[in-house]
């Protein structure tokens, strides 16, 4: 089943994909245009898929709910750090990170705690004062830029 | 003879104290920065080049601590590769198919062995096809147009199939996939911006880096996750610390094969590295893959594209230096490093700067041989890494991933790109799609555009330019030998596998 | 390693701020190169960088920063909307980023900026294969005259940008008329395109001299006209093409910006610290040795040269058939 939904997924995307290459307009002094190609993908792409949805192959062994929800929980911190890391500043943001993401790995809470600690600001150094790789020790929430 | 005796001018200048000093240090910086994913030669270089500014070294010692770097790069790049299963460069991206399968085995110290091995045999292939034949490979280059580029593209892809997994629908799917992305972004030749869904971030294209640190890094911690983790194997057994000498020596024709097709690949300026390190892996599946164990730890399968990578990279300087076309992105650092230094390659810079040229080339090899010698005392370290439990390895992992994006980009976009990548990755990984073709795709499909549409536009439309040269006329040949070859072994397995029941009756 | 003193200043500040919340941070002075490393834009603030801390113009050093995206555009907005009084910082930009915004590629308007200054120029040259029977720029007006479609033409920009746009300037000054059966094909660099012509993919190129000048001096190709107003110092043979009576130039100078909003004060600290740096020996060098020409506009009349400039592409352009 998680492969028809696979293809249908592709299916889709290249459909959309190919519909929107027509809108492209051949400009000035470009003989082939940027519209061909991307046609030229999307055509294959959608028979593959297709033929997946007819004929899928293989299966999926999804992990269980609870496994899920850690991994959501992953996600959510690798979202978090995104748009964490500019208000709060390279260090902090990071050391959340770290700790967050060790404790969903099954780290001992203060061990994970310890870990971002320690590697939340060497990795500040080590990019910044030894690099050249400028990171914002604290972000725009703390600075008025 | 006159060449070889610049060679060895060039490796007398090279051997000062102060540059071995330079070499051994280039080498470690550099194989530690590549073995952060996310930092490959091109960041490497690029941040190290203000360095030797600030310490105002000659242009020669210069050069020597910047090749150290890039080959470390290269090295750390198969560390992580190997290890983890992240490649920490594109052209690493093959060495994950077979030699994170050897790790897993147990077999990680042979796998990093014949990864150093391999690179050395590739690079000393480049630097004796470099003294030979560079003014004649140059001059041979140059009649590559694009019809025959976009040729050579289409055996890539058409050969793709073959790689990995085992339907080769989700292969091609997936090298489709990567080619859709690759055409994200402003296009080069109409200035039209497209699928970019108005966002200024997105008129740049999508960042191979990117899209490969996001399938790949972020994408295992997803798997990880699935894993109980209180009954957790106590990290990957590790059979020996140290390599065995036997199964190096038993990869050696397939180091040779990938050197020979890697520097090939190299001399065509456009094809570089990765090119080189796919066609040298695809080529040894082809001819050695008897027992169908590429893909599950192989050794050929780490020692083909390592030695095709590293030939890549020298046959690449051809080009480079002689008509100041820079083939990839990593040989594009290496043209911005002579150009910071004043050196200006082109046609004249054989005949002018003798000594720079050959100055170059003796420290790329010199910074080969430091890596293999500083490295395979390393390897039991590098090895014991493994033992590192992963609560504290992945959060580092990703860590250093976000980081090396962002300080290079300086964008909280690329960031949430890469998110997205992991689960898009993670997702494909669950249903048996190879990420290698996608990132293939992405790293390939813009110049393969490009060169369709300029042979189009040198043509005025006219499709039939496509099989006008007897260069592009060669390769739909073996194109299609290639994929005849391919049908003819499957069904030849396929009765094969048919009769094998009858007979064990 | 590198242990920049304005980098820990920076983090005493920021620590000191930890407790009181109060006390600014000092921040160094920052040129954003829109590009990939390696590259004029890059060349423009690596150089510039290198040398303002050499000459103690600025404190501290330069810090240099890639942001590629859309041939400059993504710096742009992101200049225009987030640090347009960020008087520390500045964008190295060139001929060709003015003709984006001449032909709307950029998200925001010229007069978003304020130009600085110019420090130097690339010259554009029209060049054929050195086996190619066109021998001046006479007879290759005459061979476009009698079949536009005839020779395919090539260069580093795309179809509309600047290299482009200078050879069809030289076109329709010759009297082409249909401008838009010139067949051109973009290619990723200057070198990359004169080497397709070596091989006999394509039959023009159209590009800035400084990144091919060693094909010229090797002799491997054949340049018809320098795009300039005086023949090149370096290459005083090859002939302008105003002097083969086709007026038109075609430099891609290098200069810098920066945001809209700083004051006229910090404005003309900037140019005057620009123009100190361009009379050093070190600019002159670093600019003669990678192929560029010297050249000093600043301050109002640069501003004033700028937004000229924009309005003729602007119109070249429409002209021309690339805009409507």
């Amino acid at each position: 089943m998680s492969i028809r939904i696979l293809g249908v997924a592709l299916f889709v995307i290249a459909a959309l994909y190919t519909r929107q290459a027509g809108t492209y307009a051949v400009t000035f002094g470009d003989v082939l245009g940027p519209t061909v190609f991307p046609i030229i993908l999307g055509i294959p792409m959608m028979l593959l898929s297709a033929s997946l949805v007819v004929f899928p192959s293989g299966q999926v062994d999804w992990p269980a709910p609870q496994r899920i929800g850690r991994q959501l929980a992953a996600l959510a911190v690798l979202v978090g750090y995104t748009i964490t890391l500019e208000p709060l500043g390279f260090p902090l943001a990071t050391f959340l990170l770290i700790a967050l993401i060790g404790i969903i790995l099954g780290g001992a809470p203060w061990r994970s705690l310890l870990l971002g600690v320690i590697m939340a600001p060497a990795l500040w150094a080590l990019f910044d004062q030894v690099l050249g790789l400028p990171l914002d020790f604290l972000g725009d929430l703390f600075v008025a830029h | 003879m006159e060449i070889l005796s610049l060679l060895g001018q060039g490796f007398v200048v090279a051997l000062s104290p102060l540059n071995i000093a330079l070499l051994l240090m280039g080498c470690f910086v550099g194989t530690l920065l590549g073995a952060l994913p996310g930092l490959g030669p091109v960041n490497g270089v690029a941040v190290l080049i203000p360095l030797t500014f600030a310490f105002g070294f000659n242009p020669t010692s210069s050069m020597i601590l910047l090749s150290a770097v890039y080959f470390g790069c290269m090295y750390g790049g198969r560390i992580s590769s190997i290890l983890l299963n992240i490649p920490g460069d594109e052209p690493a991206i093959m060495t994950t198919l077979d030699g994170y399968p050897m790790a897993v085995q147990g077999q990680a110290a042979n796998a990093l062995a014949i990864s150093g091995v391999a690179s050395f045999i590739g690079a000393t292939t480049a630097v004796i096809g470099l003294s030979l034949f560079a003014p004649i490979l140059a001059r041979a280059a140059i009649h590559f147009g694009p019809a025959d580029y976009f040729a050579l593209y289409i055996l890539a892809f058409a050969t793709i199939g073959g790689i990995a997994g085992v339907d080769p629908r989700k292969t091609l799917l997936s090298a489709l996939i990567g080619l859709l992305l690759a055409t994200v972004g402003l296009d080069p030749i109409s200035g039209v911006p497209r699928y970019t869904f108005d966002s200024f971030h997105l008129y740049d294209g999508i960042e191979p880096i990117v899209a490969l640190v996001g399938l790949f890094a972020i994408s295992e911690i997803l798997m990880l996750l699935e894993k109980s983790l209180k009954n957790r194997p106590k990290a990957i057994p590790v059979s020996s610390w140290l390599p065995q000498w036997g199964t190096i020596w038993r990869t050696r024709w397939a180091m040779l094969r990938g050197s020979g097709v890697g520097f090939v690949a190299g001399v065509l300026p456009g094809a570089g590295a990765s090119l080189g390190s796919f066609m040298s892996y695809v080529a040894e599946k082809q001819t050695s893959n008897k027992k169908g164990t590429f893909g599950k730890g192989d050794p050929r399968g780490v020692a083909a594209p390592e030695a095709g990578n590293n030939a890549a990279s020298g046959g690449a300087l051809i080009p480079m230096l002689s008509l100041g076309v820079p083939g990839s992105g990593t040989t594009a650092v290496l043209l911005a490093m002579l150009i910071s230094l004043n050196v200006q390659p082109g046609p004249l810079l054989f005949e002018r700067q003798p000594d720079l040229v050959w100055g170059l080339v003796a420290s790329l090899y010199m910074a080969n041989i430091t890596l293999l010698f500083l490295n395979l005392p390393m390897i039991g370290i590098f090895t014991r890494l493994m033992m590192t439990p992963t609560w504290a390895l992945m959060p580092i992992v990703a860590a250093v991933t976000f980081v090396g994006v962002y300080g290079i980009s300086n964008s909280v976009f690329d960031l949430k790109m890469m998110v997205f990548f992991g689960l898009v990755g993670y997702l494909l990984r669950k249903m048996d799609v190879s990420l290698v073709p996608l990132v293939l795709g992405l790293l390939l499909g813009g110049d393969m555009e490009r060169n369709l549409r300029r042979a189009m536009s040198i043509s005025d439309g006219d499709w039939s330019i496509l099989i006008a040269s007897p260069i592009s006329v060669g390769l739909y040949i073996v194109t299609v030998a290639f994929l005849m070859l391919s049908v003819w072994l499957a069904v030849r397995d396929h009765r094969q596998a048919k009769s094998a029941p009858l007979t064990e009756e | 390693m590198i242990l920049r003193t304005l980098t820990t200043a920076k983090l005493a500040a920021a620590m000191a701020t930890a407790v009181t919340v109060t006390a600014a941070p000092v921040s160094a002075n920052e040129c954003i190169a829109p590009s990939n490393p390696g590259g004029g834009w890059d060349f423009t603030c690596r150089t510039i960088g290198r040398i303002l801390t050499d000459l103690d113009l600025v404190d501290g050093n330069v810090q240099v920063t890639n942001m590629p995206g859309g041939v400059g555009a993504v710096t742009f907005a992101m200049v225009a909307s987030e640090r347009p009084d960020d008087a520390e910082l500045i964008v190295a930009t060139s001929t060709v980023g003015i003709t984006q915004i001449a032909q709307g590629r950029y998200p925001a308007p010229l007069g978003s900026m304020r130009y600085l200054a110019m420090l130097g120029a690339d010259v554009g040259v029209i060049a054929v294969d050195d086996d190619s029977p066109i021998q001046s720029l006479e007879e290759l007006n005459a061979a476009m005259m009698e079949d536009p479609t005839a020779l395919v033409t090539a260069g580093s920009s795309g179809a509309g940008g600047w290299d482009h746009i200078r050879l069809l300037m030289v076109a329709d000054e010759a009297g082409v008329d249909d401008l838009s059966a010139v067949r051109w094909v973009q290619f990723d660099g200057g070198t990359d395109a004169v080497t397709q012509m070596m091989g006999g993919q394509i039959d023009v190129v159209s590009t800035d001299l400084g990144e091919i000048a060693g094909f010229v001096e090797s002799g491997d190709i054949r340049v018809l006209a320098a795009l300039s107003d005086d023949p090149i110092p370096a290459f005083p043979e090859i002939p302008t093409a105003a002097s083969q009576g086709i007026d038109v130039t075609g430099y891609n100078w290098r200069g810098l910006y920066t945001g809209g909003d700083v004051s006229e004060e910090e404005y003309a600290s900037w140019v005057e610290r620009l123009e100190t740096l361009y009379n050093s020996d070190a600019w002159q060098t670093a600019a003669t040795e990678s192929g560029l020409v010297p050249i000093w506009r600043g301050g109002d009349e640069f501003e004033a040269f700028v937004r000229e400039q924009a309005d003729v592409m602007e119109q070249i352009s429409r002209d021309i058939g690339v805009i409507e």
